[in-house]
């Protein structure tokens, strides 16, 4: 692996956990909010 | 999302990009392992915010030992999913710096195998907190995360304590150690930028896990009308 390819490499892989971890916080996020507006609803 | 938060994320944002700038075209290549070095500017930053990650799990998880606070432990819950992201980059980017530089992807050595235990124990502690049931789990985590922090302290001194495959310390490692100024000014302005995001992930976990408090709370307080009535 030559090193331009690997600093591009390792580079993407930092972008990718970061925004994979943000995506899955905004998943989360959306899930809990309708769950939260379910249980108003049902009172 | 409050005015304040937003703000941090734009500012967040900026620095993002300056520092990329500053990392992959300001600061001068490396002599002896070229453009691969790079990968120190977000390598490094990435190491510091998983230390700090599981630092504020460890005070978090003693304060919530100490007076029961719930907040205390969504910090806690937050704190130790930030460090294992970060956590994750560093243990994924360290072997692809090593391939071209060591012609290995990856050795036993004191650094790398007790970063490894360290992401092995905080996964541990997300898996203990995701599917044990009961109204320990919240104090198991804790105890957890006050035991496995002794690791982090042995992480950093790793590098000092054993000779390793893994480079000395760049930074007050001694004599010989030190860094070019334009290089510490980049690396400086990656440290800031990766602190930044590290702060908007907790925060936005930390609400998260509030929000979900409130939800179980709901849930439970259904629970019992239903038995009332």
């Amino acid at each position: 692996m030559s090193g331009i390819v690997a600093l591009k490499a390792a580079y993407t892989v930092t972008i990718v956990v970061q925004l994979g971890y943000i995506w899955y916080l905004v998943g989360r996020y959306r899930r809990v909010r309708s769950e939260l507006k379910d249980l108003e609803r049902s009172k | 999302m409050k005015p304040l938060y937003l703000a941090f994320i734009v500012l967040t944002l900026a620095l993002l990009g300056f520092s990329t700038y500053q990392a992959l075209v300001v600061a001068p290549t490396e002599q002896t392992m070229g453009d691969v070095q790079r990968i120190f500017y977000y390598h490094v930053p990435s190491a510091w915010v998983a230390g700090v990650c599981f630092f504020v799990n460890f005070l978090a998880s003693a304060y919530y030992l100490w007076k029961k606070s719930l907040d205390a432990d969504a910090l806690a819950a937050a704190s130790a999913e930030v460090g294992v992201v970060f956590c994750t980059i560093v243990l994924i980017t360290g072997p692809i710096w090593a391939r071209p530089v060591w012609g290995i992807w990856w050795t036993w050595d004191a650094r790398l195998t007790t970063t490894l235990v360290l992401w092995l124990i905080y996964v541990s502690y997300l898996v203990l907190r995701r599917f044990a049931a009961g109204s320990q789990t919240q104090t198991l985590a804790a105890a957890l995360a006050i035991f496995g922090f002794v690791d982090v302290p042995i992480v950093y001194m790793s590098i000092r304590w054993f000779r390793t495959q893994h480079p000395s310390p760049v930074m007050g490692g001694g004599e010989n150690s030190g860094l070019d100024p334009v290089m510490l000014h980049a690396f400086l302005w990656n440290l800031l930028a990766f602190t930044c995001i590290g702060i908007c992930l907790i925060v936005a976990r930390y609400r998260l896990q509030r929000m979900e408090n409130r939800v179980e709370a709901a849930h439970a307080n259904l629970a019992l009308e239903g038995g009332a009535r």
